[in-house]
């Protein structure tokens, strides 16, 4: 990046990519970003940018090291279990889903030539010929319906049962052809068919130490918690296959080891790094910041049914009190963006923009907490390094408590042990909810009466009917209605204060080519190995 | 004789010299953590920059920290936790380490065996889970850190108590004052204790720095002191991030941790040595 | 002497096993304390009744945990570590190359931090009271005074990132050369030798100065011994009891102590397994890593106690 641009912040990174996804013309840009007080090269510049990638022809070869940021001796390459970032990127490179979600948050065919339905119950998912496991054998219907019914096994360990349980039958038609049969119409069922999860697997593997998937890598040493190694597959069934010949992955769990692994050279990606350390990338040469905003983020839970939660008057004291752009500023570096107590991103093309978020106002806050009864009361309120960035928001409300004369007890508990521990549990803690692909998933998952980790116990009648009538519906206009009503309330009745929505920033050499922002999350949504190059 | 000799003269003229700076440092903190609420310029908790590891300016002497707080203040109030909770840490395992230890070197036999063993097992356990298991079993106090960071730290202070103690234990003069028939209590103190003072005193002050280092170790468990409080080491940790840029923040919480550190030891080495009981 | 020392050993081992036994019933105890267990860490916020039932059957957790425990008791009584509950692989194969890699560590940071330290120690209470001393005083307690993460960050920034001298990382396996070896070791042997020296170097100096107090060194004085052939020859042989216990102490950290270099030089050691052990209430790793370290410590102290009691004749 040779011209800086004074007064662009990774805000305006934000809001520009967004725009784009929601489908804003260049006209509407320039517009924007001229009302914004940005200059008219910078938009030039912006929009420059994003077709240089495109025009850059790949390169093909070379070994890529990259890091991310946890793992241990539960790393796993069986899909269906994965659960840190490390596993999601050994998955993506070695396996394939039958759908995926494109850089616009657009749901796209990947082993399915087609996923169609007629009422939203019953699907059909036509699947591609000719494509080959690392083993040589083909893909047939029996992988997928094997793939699919085992979220449905208890005894698996499935991180998405409670999401695959409305599949009520899986069936192979033919060998490229299989039924899914759900129990309620979905019409979102193309979309969670794209989940990391849904990765397809071989029939009746239950060892899956090999890593035998269809995708762009094949596994050539793996040793659980401490790296992995993939080396390009030549029978790949995409007509693009992996650039790379082979790529080395590992966790390095120090934020500072990660960034100066990556500035010695050791490594060409540092993954998610922290906002504190983007002064040091930007100040050496030759590296480049990559950011993501999908829909991660940081809430402060207040249980509805428990003291002092089920004062409404504290609740919404809460809202007003948090001052969420002094979080995106100060506690997060710029690197999130003001939320308004909902759970859609906005990069989500359900995502209500006529909900605004509520402005600090200590003054409004007081006069709530007075009229609760609650002030000069000590108040505990418990937060994790397990929740990114909760101890500092903490003591960003603690601060502004303060003046209005609540006395907030911020208790910092071990990250270790704290979902099962405290999360949902104390009367006001802080949770952190990683992105869906769906409004659907996030409601029935977060916010819905019998929800499973209704973080405030919210329970509305008239939100879990809307959920059920928006789910079945095929036609999307009528659907982003009924989401943005529901988005307003949950922000108003909800015990869930979500200040802002976290960004992701992966630093990577400026050798590193190809990497593109994904609305899944850093790293390409993970899925970087297939499409990144090295530009020696 | 040697070069050594005219040095012991010198010894005896800057003994008290050296030793009175390192008493007066410890003195300048521990009168800081009293003082520390009244002349904080700022809330700790309170975001005064918009920068991030701000460098010192007329505003904010110490420069800011990773969120903006002014780190004068952060430091201040750290004294409290760090000078406070250490010592009575630290005099607490040194205390029942050196009892122990002494005890068992005089008595001897199956007592020694025994405490031997079960201190050497209370060792081995890894702190990382006992920290956890105290977090999970009492909850979290400024009390059950102090006793935690105690408890860590005796079977050090008694291991090495013992071996000198058992080493003094062979000499002459206190096979004469076991059949003059003392009591264990007498031993201890008055015979014991008074030969090994030197090294024992040495080991509380390198024992010191291993607790105020793992006080800011504990409190990422969870354990002690909360925010917007933290310790020295704590506010080392949290800043570490601006170590490229050289930040006052992460700069100046490790200087007050060596100045104090390097103070303790430098007094222990200097103070005034007593006429050693020689009765044999 | 060799029957006493071969009867303190034997004495010495049979209270080994039961150390080691109380130790495990300790970390056994110590980890049912927890909240959570393996099924639900794993499932982490997917973690609903049904599934957390679902993976509890499957990974064999639904027996009670004494049951488990001391199914591995005696599994170990076999030679068996077991299996871990989080990916099926046997505990041996987990720990086998880390357990090389931090032997290799700990031995390379011995062989440079117990001469260094002892000679420092040493010429320290040789020249008691001068500007030397102060200054070998200043520094140690200096070094070990700042954190070791800032010690080991602050390599890292300036042989790797500035000078690009040395890698970031210490990837063990990729070794071919002296040379390679020498670079891949250097940052993290150095930095733990900051940390153990210390201790080592301040406890010799104390146990030395000690004796050089008691009266019959002072009558060498007297007799006209000079102070450094006083040091060597009367005070040093008498202090070695003190002195192996420290130098104990210290090492014994460097088998399950060396968590922030393990981590932030990326080096798969069994410091690292420990915690991921214990984060996942992977009981059979978490007693293996716990064997492991106390078998360390005893051994390092049993060697320390034999060595004194050689030292002084008037032990046995």
């Amino acid at each position: 990046m040779s011209d800086k641009i004074t007064n662009w912040t990774a805000s305006d990174d934000v809001m520009v990519e967004n725009a784009i996804r929601r489908g804003a013309t260049r006209r509407e840009l320039l517009h924007m970003l001229l009302a914004g007080g940005v200059a008219m090269s910078a938009g030039g510049f912006l929009l420059g940018r994003a077709s240089d990638a495109a025009a850059a022809a790949p390169k093909s070869g070379g070994h890529l090291k990259a890091a991310g940021w946890s793992s241990s001796t539960a790393d796993t390459l069986d899909p269906a279990k994965a659960s840190l970032s490390t596993d999601y990127v050994r998955c993506c490179a070695l396996y394939n889903r039958l759908t995926f979600i494109d850089k616009s948050g657009l749901t796209k065919m990947e082993l399915a030539e087609s996923v169609e339905s007629a009422d939203a119950k019953v699907w059909t998912v036509k699947l591609r010929s000719g494509v080959t496991f690392h083993d040589g054998k083909t893909l047939s219907s029996n992988d997928v319906v094997y793939s699919l019914k085992r979220h449905l096994d208890p005894n698996v360990g499935s991180k998405v049962n409670s999401i695959a349980k409305q599949i009520t039958d899986v069936k192979a038609v033919d060998p490229l052809t299989v039924a899914i049969t759900l129990a309620n119409p979905n019409a979102d069922l193309p979309t969670i068919l794209a989940m990391h999860h849904f990765m397809i697997v071989q029939d009746g593997t239950t060892d899956f130490s090999k890593g035998i998937g269809t995708g762009a890598f094949k596994l050539e040493t793996f040793e659980p918690g401490v790296k992995s190694i993939a080396v390009k597959n030549p029978n790949y069934f995409k007509a693009q296959g992996a650039h790379l010949d082979s790529f080395e992955y590992f966790a390095i769990s120090d934020d500072n080891a990660r960034v100066n692994a990556l500035l010695s050279g050791d490594i060409q990606l540092a993954a998610s790094i922290k906002p504190r350390s983007m002064k040091l990338v930007e100040s050496q040469p030759g590296f480049v910041l990559s950011q993501t905003t999908s829909g991660n983020y940081t809430n402060l839970n207040m249980r509805l049914d428990l003291e002092p939660g089920n004062k409404a008057d504290f609740v919404a004291g809460m809202k007003y009190l948090i001052n969420r752009e002094q979080i995106r500023k100060s506690v997060m570096r710029g690197l999130a963006e003001v939320a308004n107590d909902q759970p859609v991103s906005p990069a989500s093309i359900y995502y209500n923009q006529e909900l605004k978020p509520k402005a600090f106002d200590p003054e409004k806050a007081k006069f709530h907490f007075n009229k609760a009864g609650l002030v000069g009361q000590s108040i505990p309120i418990v937060a994790s390094d397990a929740a990114t960035a909760s101890v500092d928001m903490a003591t960003v409300l603690q601060q502004a408590g303060a003046e209005v004369g609540m006395k907030f007890d911020v208790q910092r508990v071990p990250s270790d042990g704290y979902w099962s521990n405290y999360w949902l549990k104390a009367p006001v803690h802080f949770g952190n909810i990683n992105p869906r692909p769906t409004p659907d998933i996030l409601f029935s998952l977060l916010y819905a009466s019998d929800a499973p980790w209704n973080e405030s116990q919210y329970k509305s009648a008239k939100f879990d009917k809307m959920l059920v009538e928006a789910r079945g519906l095929l036609d999307e206009g009528k659907r982003k209605q009924i989401y943005g009503e529901m988005q307003i309330m949950i922000a108003e009745e909800a015990g869930t204060v979500i200040p802002v929505y976290l960004s992701n920033v992966d630093a990577i050499s400026a050798k590193l080519k190809g990497l593109e922002a994904s609305p899944l999350g850093g790293q390409m949504g993970y899925a970087f190995a297939e499409y990144v190059w090295l530009d020696a | 004789m040697t070069p050594s000799s005219t040095l012991s003269q010198k010894f005896g003229y800057s003994f008290n010299w050296i030793g009175m700076i390192g008493l007066s440092i410890i003195l300048f903190w521990a009168t800081i953590a009293l003082i520390a609420p009244h002349i904080v310029p700022h809330p700790v908790g309170e975001i005064v920059d918009e920068d991030y590891f701000g460098p010192m300016s007329n505003e904010l002497w110490l420069g800011s920290d990773y969120l903006g707080r002014d780190m004068l203040s952060r430091v201040l109030m750290g004294a409290r936790y760090t000078v406070g909770i250490s010592l009575a840490a630290v005099s607490i395992a040194c205390f029942c380490g050196v009892v122990l230890g002494m005890t068992a070197a005089v008595v001897g036999g199956w007592f020694d065996t025994v405490l031997s063993r079960v201190l050497d097992a209370m060792n081995s356990i890894p702190s990382k889970l006992s920290g956890l298991v105290v977090v999970a079993a009492v909850g979290s106090s400024i009390s059950v850190l102090v006793v935690t960071l105690a408890v860590i730290y005796t079977p050090g202070a008694y291991r090495f108590a013992r071996a000198l103690a058992v080493n003094i234990n062979t000499m002459d003069f206190i096979t004469v004052a076991r059949t003059r028939g003392e009591g264990i209590f007498y031993m201890i103190g008055s015979e014991i204790l008074p030969n090994i003072i030197g090294p024992i005193l040495a080991d509380l002050g390198i024992r010191f720095v291993f607790v105020v280092l793992l006080l800011s170790g504990l409190s990422f468990l969870g354990l002690g002191v909360q925010p917007p409080y933290a310790d020295w080491g704590a506010l080392v940790h949290e800043n570490v991030g601006g170590l490229p840029f050289g930040a006052p923040a992460v700069i100046v919480p490790s200087l007050a941790i060596a100045s104090l550190t390097i103070s303790v030891n430098l007094l222990i080495d200097n103070l005034p040595k007593k006429i050693r009981d020689r009765s044999a | 002497m060799s029957t006493y020392i071969v009867n303190l050993v034997t004495v010495r081992l049979l209270i080994a096993a039961l150390t080691l036994l109380i130790v495990s019933f300790a970390v056994f105890f110590a980890t049912a304390m927890l909240p959570g267990d393996t099924a639900t860490i794993l499932l982490g916020q997917a973690a609903t009744p049904e599934a957390v039932a679902g993976l509890r059957t499957a990974m064999h957790l639904d027996e009670p945990a004494l049951v488990r425990f001391l199914h591995w008791l005696s599994g170990l009584l076999s030679g068996d570590l077991g299996t871990s509950y989080v990916n099926n692989v046997a505990v041996a194969d987990l720990i086998g190359g880390r357990f090389v890699n931090t032997m290799r560590l700990a031995g390379i940071t011995t062989l440079i931090s117990v001469p260094l330290a002892l000679t420092l120690g040493i010429t320290a209470a040789m020249f008691q009271g001068s500007l030397y001393d102060r200054i070998v005083t200043i520094f140690t307690i200096g070094v070990i005074s700042i954190p070791e993460f800032v010690v080991a960050t602050s390599a890292v920034l300036v042989f790797s990132v500035y000078l690009k001298w040395l890698p970031a990382l210490s990837i063990a396996s990729d070794v071919t050369s002296i040379w390679q070896i020498l670079k891949i070791y250097a940052m993290p042997v150095i930095s733990l030798t900051f940390v153990v020296s210390a201790q080592m170097i301040r406890m010799t100096r104390a146990a030395v100065i000690d004796t050089i107090n008691t009266p019959y060194v002072e009558t060498a004085l007297l007799k006209g011994a000079s102070r450094p052939r006083m040091v060597l020859r009367h005070a040093l042989p008498n202090a070695v009891g003190p002195i192996v216990n420290a130098v104990a102490l210290s090492l014994s950290y460097l088998v399950g102590g060396v968590i922030i270099v393990e981590t932030i030089f990326n080096y798969p050691g069994i410091a690292k397994l420990m915690v991921d052990g214990v984060s996942t209430r992977d009981l059979p790793l978490i007693q293996s890593c716990a064997m492991i370290f106390c078998f360390g410590y005893l051994t390092l102290i049993t060697l320390a106690d034999i060595v004194a009691i050689l030292a002084n004749p008037r032990l046995r």
